[in-house]
């Protein structure tokens, strides 16, 4: 349709597997329309998140035919053939020329001439067919190109995992911000690259006073010791001392178990009504194990610093040009440059608002705070909302989620669900919402579409698919949900679906639900269903849609097939050696690889 | 302490339970504080019945689990199972009548065991089958939860989730417990299959007469398949009552919340007022004084609910709550709305 943003078409897409290609995606129709949520729904392993990947140009498989086109524009890129066979031909040839020169090397060893023209010869080849094969692919790269504007400005996506989604090594601020530089987002900064560097040339000497300031203790207990150090040198007593070093190994720790026990009796933190002593004591009561940390304990996990700090003084007191030219070398070569690099790379002020207001959007409590943290110190749903700003800020017109509240409890998913929900009433973003469960889906969808192991099943408004079902996969996954009953007597068993969905090797030529299904027959095993629609906008894939349209007849005949169905034979057969020729396999495996660099 | 005035012969007593974890830190790893994980915990287990425990991500139900199979050491409190604490009772005569299934069916087997090897190992341990005998009892086993017998010598690799699952069951089940804990047994996987598994536990409890404590935060689950269920909330027991009663009159205004939360996947409902509470789970580490729940609580009351901690009382038959105003019959919580401005609808009568 003309006014739909994202349409696929009829994709069908396999992955390239050392048993052959395996075919993820059967036959995927689907439309979101403006400002509408569409609901994907299906088991894991039917193809759900594939299809959002191969819709936004990540996915690592291969399409074989159909089609991606948002707003008229089609998003998937297939060359010509000829082209393809071009591509196909110069890679095998420089991965094989490229073998022949690694194994004609050995010839230089025997005859040098002879040898070294081989591997010239051979290495120009190579390297000709690369550069055949690189210019026959500038198609697919000024695509790769067009995609990565797509991606994030247009089209953004809602990972599942927020955990592995965010860089855990760089804080929230830096992460957002980068993605606003990436999409050309960035407000002008507010201080000057020139001013920026000349403030980080004169941190070191802020970081001194301000570590005198906010950490008085060590910073005077090592004006004293240098102090100390310089005064015995002065007065000639240096030599003496600096045996008398070593008995910091053991006043070092004597004065951190006495600091500890000192620190730990005051801060007492005000919600604890019982103390860790008290605790201590209790455990102690009730298991019989005194839980108290012997002294021993300090002195030997405070050693290696008492060791360390006694070795430098006594070298300071033994050898003090050496000493002080060490610490000069570490702290001019190693320490100053990353000190004053990291500061010149920190965030400018103007962008930390940025990130912050971003932030704030999404109703993140204090963010002022959150952008200074990592995410593993944000919550589950912290992290997906920050995921989610990210995605927003670029105000991009589709939005793929993907499970976006599976990791999450069921409070802070009605949290998200209602962001989402106003991010497509003020903003009319049109949201691909990828789930399983099919509460979320009634929750916020206009519309939905049913996957089954590959292939669409039933699609249509969302008032169609969940109240009148006519695909029985569709009817035995609604039922199959465990619902919350008041009142009345609850129903012993629930009505299942027999069996597990199949894998994706196996091969069907009709219906690939028809194991499963009350109500195969011949047809259902030999033609696949077309798409039937039942009415406006309502599709289903079944040849037996005129015996589906009381569900609870169609919940009866489950119910009934499942006590006669023979859940063996679904189970997975070992499976062949995937190795059929040992001597030969490797040598695939290795041209394949050095086609792929 | 809890009176139990219900009937029922009672299994296992857990009184007072507390699990603290300490937080370690700082280069002498000195004890700074401890997370509360479960902090006071009464509870009564029947025999032949299925408890629920429901709660979010954090809020102790798996270390609650756990200490209740004595799988890490108790902090304060006790733990009686029959009358016995189960710290002076033997290891193998502990496992013998108290079993577990864990969360993940693939992280919980050895990938180098074949199914015979791992259901049968319980068996070989504890020196009651061995060689053709024990062949015959997996075989039974294996039968029992709808597996076939030449699936005995596969690796668990060769199975899916939902078998996976089966074969976690009939391990658990091979020493013949009377009690087994389940941990979220369903949630890793499809709702068809999670169908498949609920039904073959009640159809086990049914035949082998046996005590679940079903541990999960999926709601409808704990409808379906529970007798009782016990809410949780940062280490604490919120509120405990039969399913029924839990369902159809939720006195804590938490478990209102998370009850109005779960998306039911049908038309009719999804028109009802959804409860969504502000702010995230305080950290058990620093839980707020007085009651837990106060700081996202629409109906808190300054000067008392954070100051004074809540006991668990009666408010009906075999229903307790945790709450200074817990809700009455048909009463709602106020919907808070965006603007922080409260629905003056609805009434609450507080006590």
């Amino acid at each position: 349709m003309a006014d739909d943003i994202l349409s696929i078409e009829n994709l069908r897409v396999h992955f390239d597997t050392l048993d052959g290609p395996v075919e993820a995606l059967h036959s995927v129709d689907l439309s979101v329309g403006n400002g509408e949520i569409m609901g994907l729904v299906g088991e894991s392993g039917c193809g759900k998140s594939v299809t959002s990947l191969v819709t936004i140009g990540l996915a690592t498989c291969d399409v074989d035919e159909g089609s991606v086109k948002y707003q008229g524009t089609e998003l998937l890129h297939r060359d010509p053939v000829h082209i393809q066979r071009n591509i196909n031909i110069s890679s095998t040839i420089t991965a094989l020329s490229v073998l022949a020169a690694v194994v004609t090397s050995i010839w230089i060893l025997i005859e040098p001439i002879q040898g070294v023209t081989m591997v010239a010869t051979l290495s120009l080849v190579g390297g000709l067919s690369w550069l055949f094969g690189f210019f026959q692919k500038s198609g697919s790269r000024k695509h790769m190109n067009f995609m990565r504007w797509i991606r994030g400005n247009e089209i953004s996506m809602i990972f599942q995992e927020p955990m592995t989604a965010l860089n855990p090594l760089y804080t929230i601020e830096k992460q957002v911000s980068e993605v606003m530089k990436e999409h050309d987002r960035l407000v002008a900064p507010e201080v000057s690259n020139l001013r920026r560097a000349g403030q980080a040339l004169t941190t070191p000497v802020r970081l001194i006073f301000e570590s005198l300031f906010t950490r008085t203790l060590p910073s005077l207990s090592i004006l004293l010791t240098l102090t100390f150090v310089t005064m015995a040198h002065r007065t000639g007593f240096a030599g003496d001392l600096k045996i008398y070093s070593f008995g910091l190994i053991l006043l070092i720790p004597l004065f951190e178990f006495l600091a500890s026990r000192i620190l730990n009796s005051e801060a007492e933190n005000e919600y604890n009504q019982i103390s860790h002593q008290e605790i201590a004591k209790m455990e102690g009561l009730e298991i019989g194990a005194p839980q108290l940390i012997h002294p021993a304990y300090f002195f030997l996990s405070s050693m290696p610093l008492a060791v360390a700090a006694s070795l430098i003084i006594f070298l300071m007191l033994w050898m003090p040009f050496s000493a002080l030219m060490g610490m000069l070398v570490i702290c001019t070569l190693l320490a100053l440059p990353a000190i004053m690099l990291q500061d010149y790379l920190r965030l400018d002020p103007a962008h930390r608002r940025q990130v912050v207001e971003i932030l704030e959007e999404v109703q993140i409590p204090n963010p002022t705070a959150v952008v200074k943290m990592y995410p593993h110190e944000l919550s589950g749903g912290m992290r997906q909302r920050v995921m989610i700003a990210m995605m927003m800020a670029c105000e991009p017109k589709l939005l793929i989620a993907d499970e976006p509240t599976t990791a999450l409890d069921v409070t802070i998913q009605a949290q998200i669900l209602k962001l989402m929900r106003n991010l497509r009433d003020e903003k009319g973003t049109a949201i691909l919402l990828i789930t399983h469960d099919l509460g979320v889906i009634a929750e916020l969808c206009d519309a939905v579409t049913v996957m089954y192991a590959g292939s669409v099943v039933e699609t249509g408004s969302l008032e169609q698919v969940l109240s009148r079902p006519r695909m029985p996969y569709s009817i035995g996954l609604l039922h199959s949900i465990p619902r919350i009953t008041t009142g009345s007597a609850e129903r012993e068993t629930l009505p299942i679906i027999p069996g597990q969905v199949p894998d994706p090797n196996q091969h069907f030529d009709g219906c690939r639900f028809h194991p499963r299904c009350p109500f195969a027959n011949e047809k259902c095993i030999s033609t696949p269903p077309p798409m039937v629609e039942i009415e406006p906008g309502h599709f289903a894939a079944c040849h037996h849609t005129d015996r589906t349209t009381v569900v609870s007849d169609v919940q009866d005949a489950f119910d009934e097939f499942a006590l006669g169905y023979d859940g063996g034979s679904q189970s997975k057969e070992p499976q062949e050696p995937l190795l059929t020729f040992p001597l030969i396999d490797p040598i695939r495996v290795i041209i394949e690889g050095i086609k792929k660099v | 302490m809890i009176e139990d005035n219900s009937t029922g012969e009672i299994l296992i007593e857990v009184d007072g339970m507390r699990k603290w974890f300490p937080i370690k830190a700082g280069m002498l790893s000195t004890v700074k504080s401890h997370v509360r994980a479960v902090d006071g915990v009464d509870l009564r287990i029947r025999r032949g019945e299925t408890l629920g425990i429901v709660g979010e991500s954090g809020c102790g139900k798996t270390t609650l689990g756990r200490v209740l199979l004595g799988l890490i050491p108790i902090t304060s409190g006790s733990v009686r199972y029959e009358g016995e604490d189960i710290r002076s009772m033997s290891m193998s005569d502990l496992r013998r009548r108290m079993q577990i299934v864990f969360q993940d069916p693939g992280g919980s087997m050895n990938p180098r065991m074949s199914v015979r090897s791992i259901v049968g190992e319980p068996l070989l341990v504890n020196g009651i089958a061995d060689g053709a005998e024990l062949t015959q009892r997996v075989a039974e086993l294996l039968d029992s939860v709808g597996l076939k017998k030449d699936h005995m010598n596969r690796f668990p690799h060769e199975f899916s989730g939902g078998q996976k699952q089966r074969i976690a069951l009939a391990r658990a089940l091979s020493l013949d417990p009377e009690f087994i804990l389940l941990d979220e047994p369903t949630s890793a996987l499809d709702v068809s299959v999670q169908a498949q598994v609920l039904n073959l536990l009640s159809e086990i409890q049914n035949k082998h007469g046996l005590t679940f404590v079903f541990i999960t935060h999926a709601l409808n689950v704990v409808n379906h398949i529970s007798d009782r269920v016990a809410v949780m909330y940062l280490g604490k027991i919120v509120e405990i009552a039969s399913t029924r009663d839990l369902f159809d009159n939720p006195s804590h205004p938490y478990t209102h919340a998370l009850l109005s939360a779960i998306p039911e996947p049908s038309l009719e409902e999804s028109s009802r007022e959804r409860i969504v509470l502000s702010g995230d789970v305080p950290s058990p580490a620093n839980p707020p004084s007085g009651c837990r729940f106060h700081t996202r609580c629409p109906i808190a009351e300054a000067g008392r609910c954070d100051t004074e901690e809540p006991q668990l009382q009666d408010v009906g038959e075999d229903h307790r709550v945790a709450c200074h105003f817990p809700l009455g019959k048909g009463q709602r919580l106020p919907v808070i709305h965006e603007d922080e401005s409260v629905d003056e609808a609805p009434k609450v009568n507080l006590l």
